[in-house]
């Protein structure tokens, strides 16, 4: 069966704030709303009603009822799909437990917002209560450092990481124990046995297509994940990643107050160049612009990475790419035939082998394109739309050709002796959602191998009570 | 991918008449218990609003006073809306967000100045709306030529007026409606008190809305339902019906709102 | 009376699926493999010659294509 990894294609789940919250235990949420920064990422990422119904019920003291709340929206006539965007609004409130039910007088639901969560957005709007984690006041700083400076220690710790993936020799000096706990973690490497360093694997390869901004939050969740194994408290660092991302750019903040853990987790961020921080034990430190807008990286577009594209593409498959660093020619490497080097530039082609090769790999075509996309240079962006249509196209028609077969492990029901029978057995299928395909007038149906050993059982069950 | 690089910018215009807010605040009007301090929190709450909805949007204030009209955010010198002056700010000690403490300590420290500075000249009772409009769009055509490749900036006028109408005014303010008309920029009126013709027919040409407060009171919580919302959100959500809108002219000599205009020969010219 | 076997459910256009039923057929790869014919577009075939016949699909649609680029 090896040949069936193959067959289930695997893109790179990459998370947004929603979808990653939900993940977590109640109490936990509930924990994390006694920060602000966490109330303001959490309600930046709310769907755009939402942000509105909390906006609205922010100073309102009591709950209120849901059928007021559905009379916000429009019920003129395309009233459908306004409806249908209030359920997942609403939906979305309660699954993020920033609103819970309630019922208001006369036994009415209702909703109202969770306690926590409303002071702590009044506090992060109004202002009160005790600032943020290290907001006390500094002297200035002798060695003080600016935005530039922050940006290019960032993006050189970063691309250490991403060096040290692509396995060349620059970045391996600069990676710690836990970045590539991180990665092995994250399924973005893994080690062999024989091997001294681990090697990169498919979701790897994808991984290192995506914007900076995404790798970074992708990045940060995997270590999240982690915490736990550390025995570090995922409460605590979390809202310090999101106080982080609210923080201003070129300023620096106090360690005072920091808890231990929190120290700890400021030396990791140190690690991935999220923070800049002079010595160990300097007492301040400095976010960086990974760190800022952290949480919004998925859903926003790469320009607050402040990095100039730098690749040109052509109608005739040409890609140059105007770059000295080795780390960027590798990438465009990955899916282009590379022709010629010169100091400042690299020449590629596009062809379908080197594609292809990529789409082996498993990197979808559409991350090749984003990646042409988000890289492309000042000059291609004036153009609409930034790529060649051929060229995407292309790409795309080179993937769908691999994507001719569908293949589906499974097992094949047949010979039914009724069409009762056949109904009976495909129904329980159906509920377990295990049925892959289903032909009612041959009576033969496929479920899948992993719910056969029920359906059997179930078979069998049905046979010896019918007999 | 298109629809998430749109950043939002809100312009705020909000009126500053000494006149105006000297009687309002001595409780004449009855109702109008509000001073131009309390309506400055209000637009501050509103404006943090604002940018918390999501940190592309953009923000900038007006104060329209009666003699003249200047920017209480961004403050003029920091050359565009990007730069951040960090050793301006003052350390804050709360738990407020710390790029809202910012905003919010500007505009307090500019409208102070305003007020002290501001008391020379004669005092008029009606406000320079027109020319804080013109501020306003030219403020967002520059803003907008400034954004990066592959970015798009929608914005926005929201008007906070207290005082009365001056027909003189009339040509100019319509100028300067017609040209965020052709910019698609949407203007919204909330008016304090005293109703004003001007600004519904300035908002039902730009498609905005024009809401005249019935408790001043509740000044934030209007602000909040009603103007919050990004006009392509508006469509969603119930907000109050349009108004009838009171579409006198004003006559082009004599500068009085007329009931029946006389249109001469010459192009545009309302006698 | 049920049948049960084990195999892997093909999905795919009905050019190609006229395509696999030609390579068993003529028996290239030396066994039958196509269990079931299901439909226009469905197939049911035996799960050990995946491997060889995702590269002969490889091959052919390699024969099929033609040089986009001049270097």
């Amino acid at each position: 069966m090896a040949g069936l990894s193959a067959v289930a294609k695997k893109t790179l789940d990459c998370k947004d704030l929603h979808s990653y919250l939900k993940t977590l235990p109640p109490d936990i949420l509930d924990n994390l709303y006694n920060h602000p920064a966490t109330c303001l990422a959490v309600f930046r990422e709310l769907p755009e009603l939402s942000k509105h119904y909390v906006m609205r019920m922010l100073f309102v003291e009591q709950a209120v009822s849901q059928t007021v709340i559905a009379l916000w929206v429009t019920n003129k006539h395309q009233d459908l799909i306004c409806f249908s965007e209030h359920k997942t609004s609403a939906r979305v409130l309660s699954e993020l437990r920033v609103w819970q039910e309630q019922s208001v007088v006369g036994d009415l639901p209702g909703w109202t917002l969770s306690p926590t969560f409303r002071q702590n957005m009044r506090v992060a709007l109004l202002g009160g209560e005790r600032a943020w984690i290290g907001g006390g006041a500094l002297v200035p700083d002798k060695h003080a450092k600016d935005i530039p400076f922050l940006d290019k220690y960032a993006l050189e710790r970063w691309e250490c990481v991403l060096h040290f993936m692509v396995g060349s020799s620059e970045g391996t000096d600069g990676v710690g124990n836990d970045i590539i706990d991180v990665l092995l973690h994250s399924g973005l490497m893994k080690s062999e046995p024989n091997e001294p360093l681990p090697s990169i694997t498919p979701a790897g390869f994808q991984f290192l297509l995506m914007d900076t901004s995404s790798q970074v939050w992708y990045f940060m969740l995997q270590y999240l994940e982690t915490l736990e194994s550390r025995e570090m408290d995922l409460t605590q660092c979390l809202s310090f990643l999101f106080q982080l991302s609210f923080s201003t750019l070129g300023k620096d903040y106090s360690t005072d107050g920091m808890t231990e853990q929190q120290l700890r987790f400021l030396q990791h961020l140190r690690e991935f160049g999220l923070v800049y921080q002079r010595k160990r034990k300097a007492m301040r430190y400095y976010p960086s612009r990974l760190a800022v807008n952290l949480a919004s990286g998925v859903t926003s577009l790469n320009t607050d990475t402040n990095q100039q594209g730098y690749l040109m593409v052509e109608t005739n498959y040409r890609v140059y790419a105007y770059t000295d660093s080795p780390l960027k020619v590798a990438l465009v490497a990955l899916f282009c035939e590379m022709l010629y080097r010169f100091p400042n530039m690299a020449v590629g082609n596009l062809s379908r082998e080197s594609v292809r090769e990529a789409l082996v790999r498993g990197i979808p075509a559409e991350q090749i394109i984003s990646f042409l996309r988000s890289h492309a240079h000042p000059k291609m962006l004036k153009q609409k739309p930034v790529l060649p249509p051929t060229i995407t196209d292309q790409i795309r028609l080179w993937e769908m050709e691999r994507d001719r077969f569908k293949f589906t492990d499974g097992v094949l029901y047949s010979q039914f002796n009724s069409q009762s029978d056949f109904e009976l057995l495909r129904d329980y299928a159906k509920d377990l959602d295990v049925l892959t395909w289903e032909n009612p007038s041959k009576r033969v149906m496929v479920v899948s191998r992993s719910g056969h050993d029920d359906v059997r059982r179930f078979w069998i069950r049905q046979r010896q009570s019918n007999n | 991918m298109t629809e998430s690089s749109v950043s939002s910018q809100l312009i705020i215009i909000v009126d500053t008449n000494p006149v105006w807010w000297g009687q309002a605040d001595t409780g004449e009007s009855g109702q109008n218990q509000m001073s131009l301090a309390q309506c400055l929190e209000c637009l501050m709450v509103f404006s943090n609003s604002h940018l918390m909805m999501s940190h592309r949007n953009k923000l900038a204030v007006i104060a329209a006073h009666t003699d003249k009209s200047i920017f209480l955010y961004p403050k003029k010198d920091q050359g565009g809306t990007s730069a951040i002056n960090i050793s301006e700010e003052a350390d804050q000690g709360d738990g407020k967000y710390e790029l809202f403490g910012l905003v919010n300590n500007q505009i307090k420290n500019q409208a102070r100045e305003l007020v002290i500075n501001g008391g020379s000249s004669l005092l008029y009772p009606d406000t320079v709306l027109a020319g804080a409009l013109a501020m306003a769009l030219c403020y967002i055509h520059r803003s907008e030529k400034e954004v990066g490749p592959g970015e798009q900036l929608s914005s926005r006028v929201l008007i906070i007026k207290g005082s009365e109408d001056n027909p003189e005014q009339y040509m100019n303010l319509m100028n300067a409606v017609f040209t965020a008309q052709k910019q698609n920029i949407v203007v919204d009126a909330c008016v304090l008190d005293n109703d004003s013709g001007l600004l519904q027919q300035a908002c039902d040409i730009t498609g905005g809305i024009y809401l005249k407060i019935p408790q001043v009171s509740g000044l934030l919580q209007y602000l909040l339902w009603i103007f919050l919302p990004d006009p392509t959100e508006r469509h969603k959500l119930t907000l109050p019906p349009k108004a009838q809108v009171d579409y006198r002219a004003a006559c082009f000599c004599h500068r009085n709102l007329i009931d029946i205009g006389y249109q001469s020969s010459i192009p545009s010219f309302v006698a | 009376m049920v049948n049960v076997t084990k195999g892997i459910l093909v999905e795919c256009d009905p050019a190609m699926k006229q395509f696999l039923l030609h390579l068993d057929e003529t028996d290239a790869f030396k066994t039958k493999f196509v269990l079931q014919d299901l439909d226009e577009t469905h197939l049911f075939i035996s799960a050990d010659i995946l491997g060889t016949l995702q590269n002969r699909i490889d091959d052919i649609m390699d024969r099929l294509s033609f040089p986009l680029v001049e270097k």
